[in-house]
């Protein structure tokens, strides 16, 4: 397989590559590569913090039998709050090193498309892994796990749609947003179908649970078939919809392609997926497919700021000593895990930035990797301000930076070479002069002055 | 409809109806000169318990339903026979006395949400509880009238989704100069040099090119105007102080800011309310009474409306670690110099008439105030950024 579309494949469905491994892979052809990240991504291996001093808190409430008291829900909203740091932290750091690469970043695509949070973090917890257990698996079981998640049964209210005074957020939302799209139903079917959910509810420690007096038996009429639905005969029907097929294929095609839709390419993902909404078959299809390494799709995305992230991490490994500094970095940049704006979800693309996105983007890689600083020295001379200027203006955030590991990934790849594998779009030329007028002092410091270009924000 | 032709319609309209003739004639020549109209609001985040800041003293079911909680009646700094402020709002009661408040009460939405997350996204962005959008009310005012990212401002380090448009994008600092020293880095400067954006494509990495050039310029601009004057006045010392004191640096140095957004949080009170919320409503209050008066003294605060919300009011019972759980309306407070209707817009809800959750029962939509704003203070097309027609109000 070519370098390039190694390369291609690899910020698609993962956060880069580096350049030993690409050497590696050079040699083997493309079906051979691909059918390995799908092998890679075989096993499934959840994302936990120790939550076990708040399970104990809430088993022992459940054999008591008895409701929490209001110290020690203080004291598990506390924890809560503390674990779900963690888990942030752990799901970055998952990302970095994962070699299920490929299902950590369809998890990271379905994060975004079932769009959830909640405080508890046992519930959050649960929520992540059954994304991370079904992002390559069969779409109508994630759909349906998903609808008996306890965390999406309080963000959308399925907890509170009840036979005598039913809820339709999460009817509504599940057409809107998790499979058809607006448009695609009446309001009537909202009506219909959140009848069927009824009843769907959890217990203390995140288990589904049915309530059988809270629903709605009876008829149900949705998109012109009568019968007593339950939530899954509903989720069926919507799944009959060729529509489902082509909204999810859309979606993909956005995450993993280009932020311009190709409808032809589309209808055909859309008749794979249709078939039977296999989706680790659908991600064959795609990334096996000649459109997808076509020249304008290449270095055509930005960054998402968690792509942004990894993808610095992968080529010169950071650790943040504060993890506050971390949540900090992800909420300058717009887009911190487990803390959505919405159900609607971080809409990305070109939205990621704005004026402030933009200005932390271009000056992080030199805060984090360099005390701030950003080689700007004509060919022949020597900046000898450096460490003066490091000094006074690196103190930002306290990271500890692993130039080691960078040395020696790039040892043996010329300086001139560096671009191909920094940057994933051509460099525009006024820059290209720019840096051509530029001292390459070393490859640590020409490195940042790569990731210091809007070129370095293209995936 | 584009801007000129709305203006020229609602102005006609407006004028038609309300005006005599000779005033109408008067109007147009002074509309031009009339100042730069400004916005600024400011989210009380935590939900704000209404009912200990807008004080029904002499509803017998207040006391009834908030024994340890509500605030004694000779404590009450009095409004009128039945209405009085919470007694960390000394400075708000000053404001009122001059005709600078009107407080509209009662204010929420229909199907009210009671998660702060949900609940705020819903006021920042403007649907109906079952509607989600992408993009903030002001952030839409900015796609349609924006000009530049500092069009609007956020005086915090990063954007909320009110400030998100379609489009454009307001700029958020609450330190100029820090702003300014990050964007400015002499690398960046070369790279885009003689970029000018005739250069630069539509596509994503132009779209980069283009957002980096004019932060670069907004964050210059911010800097440089802001920088022209300095306020003599004495702030509270402390984060909201710091806010309200940046902004009001922003308007004194007449940037070509329309919209400035500052917030206020901890109003989470579960527990132990009374000190707590007593001691964010005493800084609240002072803060913005040391705002009003620096605007004053620079002559600004003729063309400047500041809105007060918060996500959601509390229950009218209290609970029993002496804090409220939370609720549904609440009231809003409008300040500024030329009000239409001063003091209390409308009447506050009797205790009687609440919902299955003890909570108050809305009667003014939140959106009414903000289509009011947009329409009239703005003069804005308001059905154009909420997307939706709502009847205006008459408290300017």
């Amino acid at each position: 397989m070519k370098t390039k579309d190694i390369q291609h494949l690899y910020r698609r469905i993962g956060f880069g590559i580096l350049p030993v491994n690409l050497n590696k892979l050079s040699k083997k052809s493309k079906k051979v590569i691909i059918n390995d990240l799908f092998i890679t991504s075989k096993t499934v291996t959840p994302l936990k913090v120790d939550i076990t001093e708040i399970k104990k808190i809430l088993s022992g409430a459940v054999k008591m039998n008895s409701k929490l008291d209001s110290q020690t829900r203080s004291k598990i909203q506390k924890l809560d709050k503390q674990k779900q740091i963690e888990l942030n932290v752990e799901w970055i750091s998952r990302l970095t090193n994962s070699s299920e690469i490929l299902r950590e970043k369809m998890t990271l695509f379905w994060a975004n498309h079932f769009v959830c949070k909640d405080s508890s973090i046992t519930y959050i917890q649960n929520f992540s892994n059954t994304l991370r257990k079904h992002a390559l698996g069969n779409f109508k079981d994630f759909v349906n796990a998903i609808s008996k998640e306890a965390a999406m049964t309080k963000y959308l209210n399925t907890k509170q749609n009840k036979k005598q005074k039913p809820n339709e957020n999460f009817a509504r939302e599940l057409m809107e947003l998790f499979t058809l799209g607006v448009g695609h139903y009446s309001e009537e079917d909202i009506k219909e179908s959140a009848k069927a959910f009824t009843g769907y509810s959890h217990n203390l420690q995140g288990q589904f649970v049915f309530k059988k007096h809270q629903h709605h038996e009876g008829e149900k009429t949705f998109f012109g078939k009568t019968g007593n639905f339950s939530g899954e005969d509903i989720i069926a029907i919507i799944l009959e919809k060729k529509q489902c097929a082509t909204y999810i294929c859309e979606k993909i095609y956005r995450y993993f392609v280009n932020d311009t839709i190709d409808k032809k390419h589309v209808n055909a993902m859309a008749d794979v997926f249709y078939k039977d909404y296999d989706i680790e078959n659908l991600m064959r299809f795609l990334l096996l497919s000649d459109w997808f390494y076509n020249e304008e799709h290449l270095g055509s995305k930005i960054k998402s700021p968690i792509e942004f992230l990894v993808g610095l991490k992968t080529v010169v490994p950071i650790e943040f000593k504060n993890s506050k500094q971390l949540q900090y970095f992800q909420k300058l940049l717009g887009q911190t895990l487990l803390n959505p704006p919405n159900v609607a979800g971080w809409k990305g693309g070109k939205n990621w930035i704005d004026s402030n996105t933009i200005i932390w983007r271009l000056k992080l890689p030199s805060l984090l990797l360099n005390g701030a600083y950003i080689s700007n020295v004509k060919k022949g001379n020597r900046d000898l301000e450096i460490e003066r200027f490091k000094k006074k203006h690196g103190k930002r955030f306290k990271t500890s930076v692993n130039w080691k590991y960078f040395d020696s990934e790039f040892e043996n790849v010329k300086i001139n070479d560096f671009q191909s594998h920094l940057l994933a779009c051509d460099i525009t030329t006024e820059a290209k002069k720019h840096l051509e007028t530029l001292e390459k002092v070393s490859k640590r410091e020409y490195c940042i002055q790569l990731m210091s270009l809007p070129e370095y924000q293209m995936c | 409809m584009d801007r000129r032709k709305f203006l020229k319609q609602s102005s006609l309209a407006s004028s038609l109806f309300m005006v005599p003739s000779f005033v109408r004639a008067f109007e147009k020549v002074a509309s031009n000169k009339l100042g730069y109209k400004r916005l600024v609001i400011i989210q009380l985040s935590g939900g704000n318990d209404g009912l200990n800041t807008v004080i029904p003293f002499r509803n017998d079911l207040y006391y009834k339903e908030r024994p340890t909680l509500g605030i004694a009646k000779k404590d009450v700094i009095k409004l009128n026979d039945e209405v009085g402020l919470n007694p960390s709002l000394k400075p708000l009661k000053r404001l009122y006395d001059k005709g600078y408040l009107s407080i509209i009460n009662n204010v929420g939405y229909p199907n009210p949400i009671r998660s702060h997350f949900r609940s705020m996204d819903i006021w920042q962005t403007a649907t109906d509880s079952d509607a989600y959008s992408q993009s903030g009310w002001i952030g839409r005012y900015l796609d349609n009238y924006g000009k530049h990212p500092y069009s609007a401002i956020e005086v915090d380090e990063s954007l909320s989704l009110a400030m998100m448009g379609e489009n454009l994008n307001a700029i958020a600092t609450q330190n100029p100069k820090a702003l300014y020293n990050l964007s400015k880095d002499p690398y960046f400067k070369k790279i885009h040099n003689h970029h000018n954006d005739v250069h630069l494509s539509e596509h994503n990495l132009g779209y980069l090119y283009k957002s980096m050039i004019a932060a670069e310029s907004s964050a210059k601009y911010i800097f440089e105007t802001s920088k022209t004057v300095s306020t003599t006045k004495e702030y509270p010392n402390n984060k909201f102080g710091k806010q309200m004191k940046t902004t009001a640096q922003f308007i004194n140095s007449n940037l070509e800011t329309k919209v400035f957004y500052t917030s206020l949080d901890g109003f989470d009170t579960h527990v132990n309310q009374l000190k707590k919320q007593n001691k964010l409503l005493s800084i609240y209050a002072s803060c913005v009474e040391v705002f009003v008066q620096d605007l004053k003294d620079n002559n600004t605060f003729k063309d400047t409306l500041i809105l007060t919300f918060s996500e959601f009011g509390r229950r009218v019972k209290q609970n029993a670690s002496v804090g409220t759980d939370h609720g549904t309306a609440n009231n809003v407070f409008v300040i500024g110099e030329n009000l239409k209707k001063q003091g209390l817009y409308n009447n506050m809800a009797g205790l009687s008439d609440l919902d299955d959750n003890g909570d108050l029962k809305f009667e003014i939509d939140f959106r009414t105030i903000y289509a009011t704003v947009l329409n009239k203070w703005l003069e804005a097309d308001d059905n154009n950024v909420l997307n939706k027609s709502y009847n205006q109000l008459d408290f300017i």
